[in-house]
């Protein structure tokens, strides 16, 4: 009996010391430079996002977050790079819906459930479904009536194998039984161009890159695949209004830290990152782009992660999509 | 009358005195991103955005069109100086800069790529004054199938660069498509060649590739050879090329900047297409070709036209219809939506500061570029008098520090060393690496776009003849074909015919 309070004091003891160490690391924190890991090369929607984040936390931390791009391999590498780093807060890594798609498409090294703790999601981007004017369709169940007519002829633009938005087109496929093509292209630039050319004749692309696009009237969009209307083309239905039912494809961007950074220090960061997408000129920076400010706790923002990475699993395993 | 009026407006925004400043520090720091290799101005102009967003738009998109186009000045001074190319766009110019630059002509080479850097980029501005919309709608025409026709007519032309030993140059070129082939494959996303490495599941970036073989080679089968080292520190002739150079260049600079305009309005090629291009070009039109490898000032003139005339037209499909017709691009166009400005055919109506003023920094970019970089000739050429000891351990820390900026990743300098021992082993071989870069560079662009011309017409290879701009570049290339072949068909029916006379006699 004795001992067994003797145990119990210990424990006691032992947590609250840990609660003070952890307290205190996150009052002194951060002491040094933090890095902030982008998986991407510098110029993508990743990167945008990415260094906007870290030039406003290093304001708000008031120690330089430090950008750095680990690009290669679809975003794995520099998750990696982030897995297998320090759980000390001074790591940080930005990931997108293609953290939850990798899940599915390669043979990791680290386990995207167990190896990191959620900080914070930032923000949406919605796809969009866009056609070359030229193709007589206005809506988008003119267009799966269209590829029903003419099966095997009308084709996709995508970008790239297990890009999010070949899994947007494969899921608007599965959904419609619409026979229609998905050609690669390397990046979701020269797909658009493609559009844009009339070569292919539609794309489930970005809405972010096609805004400009669908405003001066090269491309015409015929829905948009996020839950709600877009703020950006409030006249634009969703994808699902528009007669696709359960179709839904939304590009992400969250923040996360390696599994094992102390507690007090993640709340921390999601107090900072909260304040910072707060504010109005983060909602223009993302809205004017095409996105929009989409503020997650850690505690939401694990189980979307969990329920996204199933989503495109399904879509994965249906379309047979193989990166390996 | 209007355009003129429009462009003295753009002069008058791009010479007040903020803009200069900004135009100033683009071109700088271009120049000095370019000579660092590895480290693009995609990724500088990425990291200095954010500094931009408290600049006015105009200014700060003079600036970061200064970065793009200052570093392809930037890029062949150590091309030149010591066979490390800076940019992709660089590498053809290590050819025959580098080796004017060991007959003691650095100077002359230095002082040639920044003349018709000039005048490419001043021919360049008066295109996008004049013929901005028109050319980027031509280039819209542009899709797989015109681009694999494209490609294919390059890679049958550049069998003109197969001098010498023919099958020695076929077998580098496999070389060269061999390495293309790393990655994952675009159309079904299974990595080729990666040998379980994610690293090489992008492929194998160019520079990595051109500094190892180039640089690190140099640099090594200098070390085995101690006679060559003296090569390096003597002999430093005339700074400025010679009245000689002058006539030889004329020709070439005008011709690069022609297929680097070309090249640059379509949005599907790289700028290192363009350059190789001149090069062929020029090496085909030489009195001598045989001169080219040993030092031809055509070979520099040709090709750093080209790749600034590239850079500068890539701006012709982004201003004019608001199309990203490079990484770099898309990235200028993002920082637009950024600044708030849509991008697109209004902005030239809407914003006519930001057109106008935009087209006229790019002039005066090139003239403080000029300004720039004919004084450091001399003090470039004075680096060439440093002992081997200290320049070559400056070389190699240079070229790591640049290939390893470009992912963080010491992978790549691993594969920039493997390529090294690969560079100076070809060289034994006495094997030339320039068709394995061209094979390198074209192969994965001709793959790719047969690929997806094939799946877009569900296998139909008739794409390739009944699009009209496809079927040109086909029946060029036929003739291409035929117009190679006839030397040597007509030689050996001279042989058959001497053969067949001497049946006669005997």
């Amino acid at each position: 009996m004795k001992h067994k309070v003797k145990s119990l004091f210990a424990m006691i003891l032992v947590c609250a010391v840990a609660l003070c160490v952890g307290m205190a690391a996150a009052q002194s924190y951060p002491t040094k430079t933090v890095r902030l890991i982008i998986p991407f090369p510098p110029g993508g929607s990743n990167d945008i996002v990415g260094r906007f984040i870290a030039t406003k936390l290093t304001e708000r931390l008031g120690k330089q977050v430090v950008v750095d791009n680990r690009g290669g391999a679809g975003g794995v590498i520099g998750t990696e790079a982030a897995a297998k780093s320090e759980p000390d807060g001074y790591t940080l890594l930005i990931i997108s819906s293609a953290y939850a798609i990798n899940t599915s498409l390669y043979k990791l090294s680290y386990d995207p459930v167990k190896a990191f703790a959620p900080i914070a999601k930032l923000g949406t981007g919605p796809n969009v479904l866009a056609v070359y004017p030229g193709v007589p369709v206005n809506s988008v169940k003119e267009l799966i009536a269209l590829a029903k007519e003419k099966p095997g002829q009308l084709n996709f633009a995508s970008a790239g194998v297990g890009s999010f938005q070949h899994l947007g087109s494969e899921l608007f496929k599965s959904l419609t039984g619409a026979d229609i093509g998905i050609v690669q292209f390397k990046g979701g630039g020269p797909a658009m161009i493609d559009v844009i050319g009339g070569h292919t004749q539609a794309a489930l692309g970005s809405l972010i890159q096609f805004m400009p696009h669908i405003k001066s009237g090269k491309v015409k969009a015929l829905g948009t695949g996020g839950a709600k209307r877009s703020v950006s083309l409030p006249d634009v239905p969703t994808i699902a209004e528009a007669g696709v039912a359960g179709y839904e494809a939304n590009n992400w961007w969250g923040v996360l830290a390696p599994a094992g950074t102390p507690r007090p220090i993640i709340d921390r960061l999601y107090k900072e990152i909260s304040a910072i997408l707060s504010s109005p000129e983060t909602q223009k920076l993302f809205g004017d782009q095409g996105a929009e400010v989409d503020k997650m706790t850690p505690a939401e923002f694990g189980p979307y992660i969990v329920v996204e990475t199933a989503k495109w699993g399904k879509v994965i395993k249906e379309a047979n999509i193989k990166a390996e | 009358m209007e355009l003129f009026n429009n462009l003295i407006f753009g002069f008058s925004v791009a010479l007040s005195l903020q803009n200069l400043f900004y135009c100033f520090i683009g071109v700088l720091v271009g120049t000095l991103i370019g000579v660092l290799p590895g480290i693009g101005p995609m990724a500088t102009i990425a990291m200095l955005l954010p500094l931009t967003f408290n600049v006015p738009p105009v200014a700060a998109m003079i600036m970061l069109a200064g970065i793009y186009y200052g570093a392809m000045y930037g890029g062949s001074t150590t091309s030149i100086l010591v066979n490390l190319p800076g940019e992709t766009a660089s590498v053809v110019t290590c050819i025959d800069g580098y080796q004017m630059a060991r007959q003691g002509r650095a100077g002359a080479a230095l002082a040639i790529a920044a003349i018709g850097s000039f005048f490419a980029g001043t021919v360049c501005t008066l295109l996008i004054a004049f013929f901005a919309p028109p050319l980027a709608e031509f280039a819209l025409k542009f899709s797989s199938a015109e681009y694999f026709s494209l490609m294919l007519m390059g890679l049958v032309a550049a069998a003109v660069l197969a001098h010498g030993n023919m099958v020695k140059s076929l077998a580098m070129v496999v070389v060269g498509l061999l390495l293309g082939i790393v990655g994952a494959d675009v159309n079904s996303g299974i990595k080729r060649f990666a040998f379980g490495f994610y690293e090489l599941a992008d492929g194998i970036g160019v520079v990595t590739i051109a500094v190892g073989v180039f640089a690190v080679g140099e640099i090594l089968s200098n070390l085995s050879d101690p006679e060559e080292r003296q090569v390096f520190t003597s002999k430093v002739m005339n700074l400025f090329p010679t009245r000689e150079d002058l006539k030889r260049s004329f020709g070439p600079i005008v011709r690069g900047t022609g297929v680097g305009a070309f090249f640059g309005v379509l949005p599907g090629t790289t700028p290192a297409i363009a350059s190789f291009s001149s090069y062929m070009i020029e090496k085909k039109l030489g009195k001598d070709p045989s001169r080219f490898g040993q030092g031809a000032i055509e070979g520099v003139a040709g090709p750093e036209s080209a790749n600034n005339a590239d850079a500068q037209c890539k701006f012709i499909p982004m201003l004019t219809l608001g199309i990203p017709a490079s990484g770099t691009m898309a990235l200028m166009l993002g920082a637009l939506m950024i600044y708030g400005i849509a991008p697109g055919p209004q902005v030239m109506t809407d914003k006519p500061d930001l057109f106008w003023g935009l087209i006229a920094s790019m002039w005066i970019g090139n003239v403080m570029l000029l300004v720039l970089n004919l004084p450091l000739i001399g003090m470039w050429v004075r680096l060439l008098k440093l002992p081997y000891r200290l320049l070559f351990p400056a070389i190699m820390a240079f070229s790591a520090i640049g290939i390893y900026s470009v992912n963080s990743s010491s992978f790549d300098i691993y594969l920039m060393a493997i390529f090294g021992v690969l560079g100076i082993v070809w060289r034994m071989l006495d094997c030339s690496p320039v068709p394995m870069m061209l094979g390198f560079v074209l192969g994965p662009m001709v793959e790719e776009n047969l690929r997806r011309a094939l799946q877009v017409s569900r296998g139909d290879p008739s794409v390739f003849v009944t699009r009209p701009i496809s079927l040109a570049f086909v029946v060029a290339t036929v003739l291409i074909l035929i117009v190679m072949a006839a030397p040597a068909v007509r030689k050996l029916w001279g042989a058959a015919g001497a053969s067949s006379r001497e049946g006669v006699t005997e």
